[in-house]
């Protein structure tokens, strides 16, 4: 038989989990290496990290990052942070229609697009991961493709432009995915409607009423 | 008799020609085999498209959507406890353990956290669905070369596991017991007993696979030094688990990061490997396989009392914010990226299955091999339909 | 056969025919998605072994199966590949539709890519309901299309006419036929396991 790994291959010490003064310090060298490409960043203390960098550097973050030793390539999706037009479809049908909301709200580290392309790294020696997020233009919505840097993001890439419409410049074959080839649409979209929600009411509605006398009060409105 | 003969010489000539490919310009190349997507070597509907010289493979690519069922989508019209619902469907042979990570990201979004004793209940649960589910693929492995036996032994020892999931939850596949908070019931009287007495039958059954398998000398010879990737590639592509740890790379995420869950207080070892190939990834989830059962009766002993659930509202409104949490699940590492806005339900949720990235590597690995092999690579690469196309 | 195509089969003849149909049927699995697991172990797995009831689960194609059970989520990217193999199965054939996405979209029911239920595309004489169903909800399913197959009209199966009741009626005021001449019709009123008409 082919040499086996040895009895014993955890490591000693595992390495100390990541603490926020390592992440500051991914920060500063990503800072370092790309300039002001960064726009904002976001530490959850103990948690995560969250950078959003310029639109153009997109392909450079990531060359930077796998540089700095981000070698482990998570995933690569959109969001679109329009709310939905349509609902929850879990209104009681029977009342007003409300308005829709329209006002695009980012999450966290802000955007200024409608679209956002985010992607996350993992640093397997030191056991942290890093989300980075970019804005993608509103009027022609592409940005730089990462297949260069890591040979994974492929299929992301492909899966994100088939449910959002947001194309990779330099992507060698960006046919869809998982939809046939004759569909029609961005299913991701928001604006995308659900066709068997718009005919048929959810039929759950009034399982979302509060049940009579429990013990804690339910939480307030508005919050 | 003339036209027999002319035949016989033509046959000749083409049996020379055979032999002496580099003579004569004979088409064995450009022929595109097609496999699947009903095809029973497939772990379900996945359709792989090959290019062909003679026998060995030019451009491999697989064809997934035929599962598509848009969970990403649905998950935008749903509430959180209906998400976790659908969530289980996604691999369905180690349910909860689908569950474990959208419920603790959208705790980490309420910042809230589960009872000791729910954790230790969910780690043995989720510790549970990993055995059921890969016990499934050891059977398996023997039907992709052809030997029927282990299917039958993994199915009839699956069977305990899945009644002691269904006798804690209710449900034998989807048991969709994970609450935000905690868990929807107690233990039953007597599952701690019944469990122990499983585990000790579930490391018999990985001693038969041992036997049966991994020392024959067929099983031994078709995944040995096929299908190999070294570790750079690994994670270029994203691979993880049991793919990741057979290329030689040391990284759990049930040891590597600090999740409310008890994997910290079993003592358990990280299996790697430093071949990388078809074999290694089939070894490394037998002795995942064992170290399951090792940590799931550490665990049963330390299971503290207390409350199975942590107060929570009646009707839940998750806080606005994202959150990432990624678990060590059976296939590889799934992550859940949940964006709420303060709804009932999450405004986005982003799934990354791990037999996504798993099966992306694909078109690399199986350049210039042989049609045999494609099957036994895409068995020791082991992928969950539902998780490819989600 | 022409006895059989006449209409005049002898009725021992006829049970025992259908007898014998029913308890050596070749079972096609297609098997999509987690309810195939349990398929596989209802059909595959010593504990719900499913021979005992004379059903053999791995036909080598569908052009030699009896019946098939379609068990999972039946996508619209999957739909025609679902359809030619209901062509390439042999008449006398029947269609076990299992689980609850098979036989209506079932969770998905307001996806975008999935097909409500199978029987959009093919024709289903047993719904087997569940998510997933039991392996013995699908054995259950199993006993009751042998039922079916036992009080079958075989002459008429033969003649391989699959219009409903209602259809027959209005094919045969159409062709001018009167009732009394007409032939009988098949059934092919689907049955549900757990409740539902048993013939």
């Amino acid at each position: 038989m082919a040499p086996l790994s040895d009895s014993d291959t955890t490591q000693e010490e595992p390495a100390a989990l990541p603490g926020d003064g390592l992440r500051e310090g991914i920060v500063d060298d990503l800072r370092r290496r790309i300039g002001d490409a960064v726009i904002d960043t976001h530490i959850a203390p103990n948690d995560d990290l969250w950078v959003r960098v310029s639109t153009d550097a997109w392909r450079q973050t990531a060359e930077a990052l796998k540089a700095a030793g981000f070698t482990f390539f998570s995933f690569l999706s959109g969001l679109d942070w329009l709310p939905s037009p349509y609902g929850k479809g879990e209104e009681d049908p029977t009342a007003e229609p409300e308005e829709p909301d329209t006002e695009i709200r980012p999450g966290v580290t802000g955007g200024d697009t409608r679209f956002q392309v985010f992607a996350r790294l993992v640093d397997i020696d030191r056991h942290v991961g890093i989300t980075v997020k970019a804005d993608v233009p509103d009027d022609a919505p592409a940005v730089d493709s990462w297949t260069t840097v890591f040979a994974g993001a492929n299929w992301h890439e492909r899966e994100c432009h088939e449910m959002f419409g947001i194309g990779f410049n330099g992507h060698p074959d960006l046919r869809n995915m998982y939809l046939p080839g004759d569909f029609e649409g961005f299913p991701l979209r928001k604006d995308f409607p659900l066709l068997s929600r718009m005919i048929k009411p959810w039929p759950g509605i009034v399982d979302v009423e509060p049940m009579p006398a429990q013990d804690e009060p339910e939480e307030d409105a508005s919050s | 008799m003339t036209m027999m003969s002319d035949r016989q010489q033509l046959s000749y000539i083409a049996g020379q020609a055979a032999d002496a490919r580099l003579n004569v310009e004979l088409e064995t190349e450009g022929m595109t085999l097609n496999i699947g997507p009903q095809h029973p070597a497939t772990h379900g509907t996945l359709r792989i498209i090959c290019r062909l010289d003679g026998e060995q493979v030019v451009w491999a690519e697989p064809g997934c959507g035929y599962m598509h069922r848009g969970y990403e989508k649905l998950t935008e019209v749903r509430t959180f406890p209906q998400v976790t619902t659908l969530v289980n469907r996604i691999d369905w042979l180690g349910s909860f353990a689908n569950e474990v990570p959208f419920i603790l990201a959208a705790e980490k979004l309420m910042d809230i956290e589960a009872p000791p004793r729910a954790q230790m209940i969910r780690t043995i649960l989720f510790e549970l669905s990993r055995i059921a589910n890969v016990s499934l693929f050891l059977g398996d492995l023997g039907v992709q070369m052809g030997a029927i036996t282990p299917v039958f032994l993994a199915f009839r020892d699956r069977e305990y596991v899945l009644n002691l999931i269904e006798g804690a939850t209710g449900g034998r596949f989807h048991p969709n017991f994970d609450r935000i908070g905690g868990l929807k019931d107690d233990l039953p009287k007597g599952w701690i007993d019944e469990t122990r007495q499983v585990m000790v039958k579930l490391r018999e059954f990985c001693d038969i696979i041992e036997d049966l398998l991994f020392g024959n000398e067929i099983f031994q010879s078709r995944m040995r030094g096929i299908g190999i990737i070294p570790a750079d590639i690994a994670k270029d592509y994203g691979l993880s688990g049991a793919n990741l740890r057979a290329s030689g790379v040391d990284y759990d995420l049930r040891r590597d990061q600090d999740l409310p869950m008890a994997w910290d207080k079993a003592d358990f070892k990280v299996w790697t490997h430093p071949d990388g190939d078809s074999f290694a990834r089939c070894w490394v989830r037998l002795q995942e396989t064992r170290e399951s059962c090792r940590i799931v009766e550490q665990l049963l002993d330390q299971i503290p009392a207390g409350p199975i659930m942590t107060k929570v509202p009646r009707i839940i409104k998750v806080p606005e914010g994202e959150a990432w949490v990624s678990t060590e699940n059976p296939l590889g590492e799934m992550g859940y990226y949940v964006v709420s806005k303060g709804d009932l339900g999450p405004f986005r949720v982003k799934i990354r299955s791990a037999s996504f990235n798993n099966i992306s590597i694909v078109p690399w690995v199986l350049k210039g091999v042989y049609v045999p092999d494609v099957i036994t690579i895409l068995a020791s690469l082991y992928f969950i339909l539902g998780d490819i196309d989600r | 056969m022409g006895l059989v195509d006449k209409g005049r089969m002898p009725s021992p003849l006829t049970k025992l025919f259908n007898m014998s149909r029913s308890y050596s049927l070749w079972v096609y699995q297609w098997g999509l998605a987690c309810c195939a697991i349990e398929m596989g172990a209802a059909f595959g797995s010593p504990r719900y072994d499913v021979m005992r009831l004379g059903v053999i689960p791995l036909p080598a194609s569908p052009r030699q199966a009896d019946f098939v059970c379609i068990s999972g989520t039946v996508t619209d990217k999957m739909a025609p590949a679902v359809k030619r193999l209901w062509e390439q199965m042999p008449e006398p054939k029947y269609a076990i539709s299992m689980g609850s996405c098979a036989n209506c979209g079932g969770p998905y029911w307001d996806s975008y890519s999935v097909t409500k239920g199978v029987d959009q595309i093919i024709p289903i004489d047993v719904y087997v309901p569940g998510c997933p169903p039991r392996p013995e909800a699908l054995l259950e399913g199993v006993v009751l299309l042998q039922q079916r197959i036992k009080n079958e009209d075989m002459a008429a199966k033969w003649r391989g006419i699959e219009a409903t009741a209602t259809e027959q009626a209005r094919l045969d005021r159409e062709a001018g036929r009167s009732a009394a001449t007409a032939p009988p019709e098949p059934e092919r009123e689907p049955i549900v396991v757990g409740g539902g008409p048993i013939e």
